[in-house]
């Protein structure tokens, strides 16, 4: 499919779609992009940063097709939206931590790992499918992105197995994050309302076989570490595919806006 | 023990070919706890621009090298008897056979002309 | 030497002969060679400050990651802080290796940040209140730093120049972005032009503290003098200073911008510079953690620092398994 061959209800569903994907990255490159001179250990903050900036540059790509489709600019829709227009999923917009990125970051490196490993396994799911995807713009999208998800999931990967293999103190704090994670991964395993749509015109596989890898994945590596698979991951706080969001989005969309919003006529 | 003693900032030396094709050259060095931490902060501290085809992560306290002393070992007098320029007379000799001497590119190439 | 000796056997007035001879031949001195008490003293100061100055230096950049103006902005002032992180870790990485002999790493430059024995950049230091701070510091800031680093490039410490070769080549793309940025400003609507401006009258002060004092008498000390002779650098401060006023008051000029000093301006008899200079008992509050943001920067660094001690604890105790 092209965009020309789109008919009105394939496209917006393939719009939604687009928009999950998009801000999902965006959201989660935005957080990561919060730790910058913050992390662990300083080799480990570069490493960290570029995985944040791929993440962005992933979001970029997806709003340009958005953009193409007739969404408006690309910078626009990623500055401008308000929160209840964003598609990303609720965990992905949680703050790192108490404190901000200014003052009194007390950000929690467990709670990092953790989001950004489950997340990067389900990406690289989630690319898997979309490199056969129907809309090939998409699937062209994909199969760049995938270039460079390798690594970021090696990179987590080895985060999160080693810390789950180290110390009681390092096992009880990750073990809090994987629960505070479950709480609301569900969100990210779903397609939302359009849900139909979008599989029917196979811009997607189904999210239900989607989650099955996922799940297997992650119970496969949770048994390797030693620690018990929780059941399917929740969705407590709402889906953010409807729309439905936190206060931490808001303080994030605004932020990210800040400057932008200012000016976005002559631009920056 | 405290952070100065621990074992987490172990020295790890960084090795990369640039193509499939180039031998391994070092790189710099960073600090990590493990060889599979070592890998992975490598690639983006040193190759987050140029292209990298494979890399190396060595322990330093592995590597055996020479303190300065030791490096008085490496120097050494001519040795023109293994070397080309120790035979530079045998153009003049081939001559008086009317043969041209093979070059390098002859003797390697296998091939008695340049055609 | 005497042939067929054994250096170690050398007499330690004989080993220094050796190693000054060795410097002014433009050899390049390497981590296990040997070098007097006082080079390797010179040498741990000036590049764990500068190592350290890196570090601390992506956070006042840092404050505007996110707020970048548009998707663009957002990635390449990333990729720069980035890589002000990465300088750190390669000139940290050439500090530790001249530490290692006396029995330090880098938890104990870390310490020794925390405490204030260990002084960061003074530029550091300072706010960077609006977006039109992220352009020049990314532009001047910058800029002066690719002077005096580039000055070092034929350091006689070979760890030093390797890294200071990759770090300037990387500084080409810093200066650009912040090129971008300013020009994107100069060339904008009348607020952002005012912004630019207030921007540069802010940082201008800084930028005279950049490259250090005159002479030792405004500090009461000499070791750019001492490294003058070592050959770690080649220049005084001065000089670099009248380097960054010639490539750079031209093109601030060109843009319309102004100076916040009305005295500056090019001595044609003395081929100088004539500049309102700083105010050195400021800079040395400013340098002993008395700065607007020393303490709130410092604490970042600390906080994080402190807070993230279990995440080391765990795979250091994992690697002993």
């Amino acid at each position: 499919m092209t965009q020309e061959t789109l008919k009105p209800q394939e496209k917006k569903a393939l719009i939604e779609l687009l928009y999950q994907l998009a801000d999902d990255d965006f959201l989660l490159a935005f957080r990561g992009s919060e730790w910058l001179g913050l992390a662990p250990h300083i080799e480990e903050d570069v490493a960290f940063s570029s995985i944040s900036q791929d993440m962005m540059g992933h979001a970029n790509l997806y709003y340009n097709l958005l953009e193409i489709l007739g969404e408006g600019e690309a910078d626009r829709i990623a500055h401008l939206r308000s929160p209840n227009q964003f598609r990303n999923a609720i965990i992905l917009e949680e703050v790192n931590g108490p404190g901000t990125y200014l003052k009194e970051p007390d950000y929690d490196w467990a709670f990092t790992v953790v989001r950004n490993y489950f997340y990067a396994v389900h990406k690289h799911i989630r690319l898997d499918s979309l490199r056969h995807s129907s809309y090939e713009p998409l699937a062209e999208a994909a199969r760049k992105i995938m270039t460079e998800q390798y690594y970021h999931l090696m990179h987590w990967e080895i985060w999160f197995k080693q810390l789950m293999t180290s110390t009681d103190e390092a096992t009880l704090r990750m073990t809090a994050a994987i629960q505070k994670v479950w709480k609301d991964f569900g969100g990210v395993l779903t397609l939302g309302p359009y849900y139909e749509d979008i599989v029917k015109a196979n811009f997607i596989d189904d999210e239900n076989v989607m989650k099955k890898r996922w799940n297997n994945k992650i119970e496969a590596v949770l048994k390797e570490v030693g620690a018990s698979y929780p059941g399917e991951p929740r969705m407590e706080r709402g889906n953010g595919r409807n729309g439905v969001h936190t206060e931490d989005l808001k303080q994030a969309t605004s932020t990210l806006s800040e400057v932008y919003a200012t000016n976005p006529a002559t631009g920056w | 023990m405290n952070e100065s003693t621990n074992e987490f900032y172990n020295v790890y030396e960084v090795f990369s070919k640039k193509t499939d094709k180039s031998p391994f050259q070092h790189s710099f060095s960073l600090l990590a706890p493990n060889a599979d931490m070592a890998l992975i902060m490598a690639k983006e501290n040193f190759f987050r621009r140029e292209t990298v085809a494979d890399i190396w992560v060595v322990k330093r306290e592995n590597i055996r090298g020479l303190n300065q002393d030791e490096r008085e070992m490496l120097k050494r007098l001519d040795k023109q008897y293994r070397e080309t320029k120790g035979y530079g007379y045998l153009k003049k000799k081939w001559r008086d056979y009317n043969q041209e001497q093979f070059t390098e590119q002859h003797i390697l190439g296998g091939r008695g002309d340049n055609s | 030497m005497t042939v067929g000796m054994s250096f170690n056997q050398l007499s330690e007035d004989e080993k220094m002969t050796h190693f000054l001879d060795r410097i002014n031949a433009g050899e390049k001195i390497e981590p296990d060679d040997w070098m007097p008490e006082d080079y390797r003293l010179q040498l741990i100061r000036l590049i764990s400050m500068h190592g350290i100055s890196e570090i601390m230096g992506a956070l006042p950049e840092k404050e505007w990651v996110p707020k970048a103006p548009s998707l663009h902005r957002k990635l390449a002032i990333m990729a720069k802080v980035q890589d002000e992180m990465g300088h750190g870790q390669l000139l940290l990485r050439v500090a530790e290796d001249l530490m290692a002999p006396l029995g330090k790493n880098r938890h104990d430059i870390m310490e020794d940040l925390f405490s204030g024995k260990l002084k960061f950049h003074n530029v550091f230091h300072m706010d960077a209140p609006t977006w039109g701070d992220a352009g020049i510091i990314a532009w001047l800031v910058d800029g002066a730093a690719i002077i005096s680093q580039s000055m070092m490039l034929d350091s006689s410490y070979g760890p030093y120049a390797r890294a200071l070769k990759r770090i300037c080549a990387e500084e080409v793309f810093h200066a650009q972005h912040g090129e971008s940025i300013i020009l994107a400003m100069a060339e904008g609507t009348p607020e952002q032009r005012e912004m630019l401006q207030d921007s540069l009258n802010r940082w201008w002060e800084s930028l005279i503290m950049f490259f250090g004092p005159k002479s030792a008498k405004e500090t009461g000390n000499s070791n750019a003098d001492k490294n003058i002779m070592y050959k770690i650098r080649t220049k005084t401060n001065e000089d670099l200073r009248q380097e960054f006023f010639t490539k750079y008051i031209p093109r601030i000029w060109s843009l319309g911008l102004t100076i916040p000093d009305d005295t500056i301006r090019f001595d044609e008899d003395s081929q100088m510079w004539i500049y309102k200079d700083a105010d050195w008992s400021k800079f040395k509050q400013i340098v002993s953690g008395n700065g607007p943001q020393s303490q709130n920067r410092l604490d970042l660094r600390r906080r994080s620092y402190k807070n993230n001690e279990w995440v080391r604890a765990a795979l250091a105790a994992k690697k002993a398994i």
